[in-house]
């Protein structure tokens, strides 16, 4: 496999980014769901890892999307509807975006609640606002909102794929994951 | 010493005049420029925090160290770290237990000078009925008729027994607390 996209495949290095961000974001929703009616200890504890897992989910999509600066994605398939093409395009653009936004929107609101966003104990985050309990509330439902929006958007996403695999049968699914095309190009 | 009656008088003035001279300077705390504050570690991030209202006896001279004395008192329930629920948890009955120790008390009464205007002193500290001894560094900085006394202390919140139950866990609220201190004294 191929570190960098092809024409028609995403390369081991794209591949890599996406599962693993996949495997993050659910993460995120496992402990935020966990989280609530802990013990005021245990939720400092869950949410310490949350915040991590959220600053390491930032610094991938910021590598991500430099990865991609560098190395254009293969071309959905052709002869899909247009439609098809641009809710593609949409849906990918806000991904991308909810990925920066969620966990800007997760390290500011804990900053405006006077909890420094310390990555997993390495590296302290600088806070960019003071603590404010009304701008604490308004980011909290910000960064929910958000992260349903994503919730919602990778499913459709999901639900795209596999269509593409199962109906459609053809490689969107594939060329997203280490396996061989279904009609091997190469 | 009949004949001179006056005599014992004026020695005894001498005597009282001379103990005063010694003695060192009681000073008054400036409450509005004066700040009490500590940092503690929580999620492996630091968070500040002030007690509002504390009162200071400070008699200290660094010519008469073995007459200088601190007697700090400090209203536990007047902790600030900038999230209420915070302040709510540390007043709570498993941490400061504010209702039942309304004050924690420090007296320091045995001071060392460390050259220039730097000075030691071990003190007591009371907090949550266990007293123990923590030693403070600080500056003494004075010019003309005020000073500032500038100064730190470490402590192990468990010590005092601040972390009951669950609150005994130290991985996500670290047992170190930094104290610090700016008085303005005049």
């Amino acid at each position: 496999m191929h570190l960098r996209n092809t024409l028609t495949r995403y390369g081991a290095v794209a591949q890599l980014f996406h599962w693993a961000i996949v495997a993050l974001v659910i993460t995120q929703f496992v402990l935020a769901e966990r989280a609530e009616g802990l013990s005021p200890v245990a939720k400092i504890g869950i949410l310490a890892t949350h915040k991590s897992v959220g600053i390491t989910i930032l610094g991938l999509a910021l590598l991500r999307l430099t990865w991609r600066l560098f190395n254009p994605v293969p071309p959905l398939p052709a002869g899909a509807p247009r439609w098809q093409d641009r809710a593609a395009h949409v849906s990918h653009f806000l991904l991308y975006a909810l990925l920066f936004i969620t966990p800007v929107l997760g390290w500011l609101m804990s900053s405006a609640r006077a909890f420094s966003v310390s990555w997993f104990g390495l590296v302290t985050l600088p806070d960019f606002i003071e603590p404010n309990k009304a701008a604490y509330e308004t980011l909290h439902d910000a960064h929910e909102f958000m992260a349903k929006s994503l919730a919602v958007i990778a499913i459709v996403h999901a639900a795209a794929a596999l269509k593409h695999h199962f109906f459609d049968r053809d490689n969107v699914l594939r060329r997203m994951l280490p396996v061989r095309d279904r009609t091997p190009q190469s | 010493m009949r004949k001179y009656p006056h005599l014992s008088y004026l020695f005894v003035l001498v005597l009282v005049c001379g103990s005063v001279a010694l003695a060192a300077t009681q000073w008054t705390l400036q409450p509005k420029e004066s700040k009490l504050t500590f940092v503690g570690i929580q999620a492996d991030a630091q968070f500040e925090g002030t007690f509002e209202r504390f009162t200071a006896d400070i008699k200290f001279d660094p010519k008469d160290l073995a007459g200088s004395h601190f007697d700090v008192k400090i209203d536990t329930a007047s902790v600030n770290t900038r999230d209420s629920e915070r302040d709510d948890a540390i007043k709570s009955d498993d941490l400061f237990a504010v209702k039942q120790f309304p004050s924690a008390h420090y007296v320091a009464e045995r001071f060392t000078a460390k050259g220039g205007n730097k000075f030691t002193a071990v003190g007591r500290l009371t907090l949550r009925n266990v007293t123990r001894e923590v030693p403070i560094e600080f500056t003494f900085d004075q010019k003309d008729k005020s000073a500032w006394l500038e100064g730190s202390a470490q402590l192990k919140r468990l010590d005092f027994g601040v972390g009951q139950g669950d609150w005994k866990e130290t991985k996500d609220v670290g047992n170190d607390v930094k104290v610090s201190f700016v008085l303005l004294l005049k």
